[in-house]
């Protein structure tokens, strides 16, 4: 069966590649030119030119992240140092009674000891061992917590990439997200995230990069919102620095 | 479902929105729900400040992908592939329906999760992966009660606009075999719990596709749920389907879609979840889809290319802003338009894909060309423009209104001729004695039945204009001022342009 699936994608790929070929020139055709092989110039790339330059003070950015994501329907908390998440985190989990946390498997995290301090708990470490399946102890989890790798103060956003020893699931599948957001990673500008892909190109891109802006919500029934209707419905950024 | 659907529903657009104006829950929901959305997005625009700017900005971006999509397109293909995504091309509904079968089945897939794609409506997908017994599951909240409806979505960012609480707890009450209390809280738990179990089973993920990145082969979702990131994450195997216009160059120009979708389609500054998915899971991932399957759809895209007043159509990023500002969507509701996309885009877009001229529908003169659809549209799409361009076109091909060609023919003829048309009135005035009580005709039959339903005709009066126009034109010569120079340079200056045919709304190319 693999091999007769991988011939199969086989023949539908070179039948794409020909297909390809006929799509792009007929698109040509139509807009009545031959192909255009050379990258066109682009003079509106990107934001207009007044915007690239704007720049919060980080008092200012933490401000508006808190006001912004607050907003949303998430909890923000401000916090000095690592030592700090952990008893906040502690705290939080003995206050939900939190039977299941999964954790991104990262330095900052392993540093905070956590399982040692909630012995209660069932705390996993995000793919810590291969041969387990992680998207069922993600889903059973009450609690995912996360690194993010960056934030935006204008729109109230967290960013985080997947990798092998960060999943997609953790700050998804969990009924409660907890994002620690080291200071240095909040940015003013959506664009100052998204332009760092364009320079890191298409091969160093991970295969999930996520912007979360506040717990999962929905407005479909009546106009009346509704909190966590498929992701997490409690979220926390803890600024931390 | 959409067969029940198709025979469940009348013909005509007015047949149409005669039920919608029925229901009178229905054109309450629609009219609260739009005033909200776009109360909230004039507010986000404003707030953000410099928003004709970023439209500007938007738009350019657009027409520059446009203009070179057999390069950007192509650079995407490239792209994805080699991230691992298998990519396919279908020029008809069909094809892409056929792809999608074909993968499904490979995978002897038993249920397929969706998240909110408007091309799987065009391509009335669900129905076909009914037909080959696989199970399509909707898994946006509004998307996921009208499936079980067996409905149509009556707005494009909140499809279950025209249905109340009470009518969706009954729904899902049978869904669950259990009285639930129409309760949003209790009832979108529900659904949680219940999609929750089907995310984790499904065979297939299969998502729409907002944008698509053509220097990283990367594609974007917005949503506000998290059930696109669900069916992105957890199933095995993912199929995107996605208009072979959404392409933008590069990540920095999401920035600018990013701040226009949101913004006009609820108002807010970024929707909870916006995720770039490039590729399928790495080797070492432990989530994400093991297979991605990309198919990009053009079922009549392509014929707008070229076309001088109706490229700009796929500019749309489908952010639904129109609707919320027509006055006659507002009115009407969704369904009225009987097409997948509604309201004013819905109006233009659905003909121009279909490009098939006699079953061109009558809903490009169901509006009243106010411009609000312009006003309102982020990347400043002429709608109503092309609502004009619509109606010529129907009318050059032959297929006007017969009854009211040959009225108007009529009165010309009438009109053309002072004597018939002082004869006509005359008739008129001596005619209408029959139908006229208290100053006004109110009988229900003949040609004025329509009008009739809801207002009195006024009757015709004693005497005509015409025939008092002797003693008003003196009256108003005596009194009024002649035109200044200035004025009738200028109306004349406008009635030259216009016999020169260029221009219409001044501005754009």
């Amino acid at each position: 069966m693999a091999d007769t699936h991988k011939e199969w994608l086989e023949q539908l790929e070179a039948q794409s590649k020909a297909k390809q070929e006929s799509f792009m020139t007929g698109i040509a055709k139509k807009l009545g030119r031959s192909r255009v092989t050379e990258p066109p110039a682009h003079p509106f790339r990107g934001a207009p030119d007044f915007w690239r330059t704007f720049q919060w003070p980080l008092e200012e950015r933490i401000e508006r992240f808190t006001e912004h994501f607050q907003a949303a329907g998430g909890n923000v908390e401000r916090l000095n140092n690592l030592a700090d998440v952990k008893s906040f985190v502690v705290k939080l989990a003995g206050e939900m009674d939190a039977r299941y946390i999964v954790r991104q498997q990262e330095s900052e995290l392993d540093c905070l000891g956590l399982e040692e301090a909630l012995p209660e708990a069932h705390l996993s470490v995000w793919n810590s061992d291969p041969s387990e399946n992680w998207k069922v102890r993600a889903a059973e989890a009450d609690i995912g917590i996360v690194m993010a790798d960056y934030a935006a103060a204008y729109t109230g956003s967290i960013t985080v990439l997947s990798a092998a020893h960060k999943g997609r699931s953790v700050s998804l599948l969990p009924t409660v997200l907890i994002a620690v957001i080291p200071l240095e990673r909040l940015k003013t500008r959506l664009g100052e995230i998204l332009i760092q892909f364009d320079d890191r190109g298409r091969e160093e891109l991970p295969a999930g990069i996520h912007f979360i802006s506040g717990p999962s919500r929905s407005a479909d029934i009546e106009n009346d919102l509704t909190i966590g209707v498929h992701g997490p419905g409690i979220v926390y950024a803890l600024l931390v620095g | 479902m959409s067969a029940g659907k198709a025979a469940g529903r009348p013909g005509t657009v007015k047949e149409r929105a005669d039920l919608a104006l029925n229901d009178d829950f229905l054109r309450k929901a629609v009219r609260f729900t739009t005033e909200r959305l776009r109360g909230g997005k004039q507010k986000a625009a404003a707030e953000h400040g410099n928003w004709d700017e970023w439209r500007e900005r938007g738009r350019q971006i657009r027409l520059h992908t446009i203009a070179h999509l057999d390069y950007y397109l192509n650079l995407f293909a490239d792209n994805a592939r080699a991230n691992g995504v298998h990519v396919h091309f279908a020029e008809t509904d069909a094809e892409a329906v056929k792809l999608s079968l074909a993968i499904a089945e490979r995978k002897r897939a038993k249920t397929v999760v969706k998240s909110k794609s408007m091309v799987t409506e065009e391509l009335h997908l669900n129905a076909a992966l009914d037909s080959i017994g696989v199970e399509a599951i909707e898994t946006d909240l509004g998307e996921y009660i009208i499936q079980l409806a067996g409905e149509a979505p009556s707005h494009i960012i909140i499809p279950a606009i025209h249905k109340n609480r009470y009518q969706i707890a009954e729904l899902l009450s049978e869904d669950a075999g259990e009285e639930l209390l129409p309760d949003t809280t209790i009832l979108a738990g529900y659904v949680r719990k219940k999609l929750r179990e089907k995310f984790l089973e499904a065979d297939i993920g299969m998502t729409g596709c907002n944008f698509a990145i053509a220097e990283t082969g990367s594609m974007v979702l917005f949503e506000n749920e998290g059930n696109a990131r669900m069916v992105t994450t957890v199933p095995k195997t993912q199929i995107t389907l996605m208009g072979m216009e959404r392409i933008i160059p590069s990540w920095e120009d999401l920035e600018v879609m990013a701040t226009l979708l949101p913004r006009s389609a609820t108002g807010q500054k970024l929707t909870v979840y916006m995720s770039g998915i490039t590729g399928p899971k790495r080797e070492a991932d432990q989530d994400g889809p093991e297979e991605m399957h990309i198919i990009i759809v053009d079922n009549g895209r392509s014929l707008q290319l070229g076309d001088p007043e109706f490229q700009e159509l796929l500019n749309c990023i489908r952010c639904g802003a129109c609707l919320n500002a027509c006055p006659v969507y507002r009115h009407i509701g969704g369904h009225a338009y009987g097409g997948t996309y509604s309201g004013p885009i819905g109006a233009v877009l659905t003909p121009a894909l279909q490009k098939n001229v006699a079953e061109w529908d009558d809903i490009a003169n169901a509006s009243s060309l106010c411009g609000a659809c312009y006003e309102a549209c982020p990347v400043k799409i002429p709608l109503h423009d092309m609502l004009v361009y619509l109606r010529r076109r129907k009318v050059e091909s032959g297929h006007g209104n017969r009854m009211e060609s040959a009225g108007m023919k009529g009165f010309a003829a009438v009109a053309g001729k002072a004597t018939w048309f002082k004869g006509a009135i005359k008739l008129g005035q001596l005619g209408q004695k029959l139908v006229v009580r208290n100053g006004g005709i109110r009988i229900k039959a003949g040609p004025l039945k329509g009008w009739n339903s809801y207002r009195v005709t006024p009757s015709l009066p004693k005497k005509s204009f015409r025939e008092r126009w002797k003693t008003l034109s003196g009256e108003v010569q005596a009194e009024a001022a002649p035109m200044s120079a200035e004025t009738r340079s200028r109306m004349e200056q406008l009635v030259r342009e216009r016999e020169k045919g260029g221009g219409g709304h001044g501005g754009h190319a």
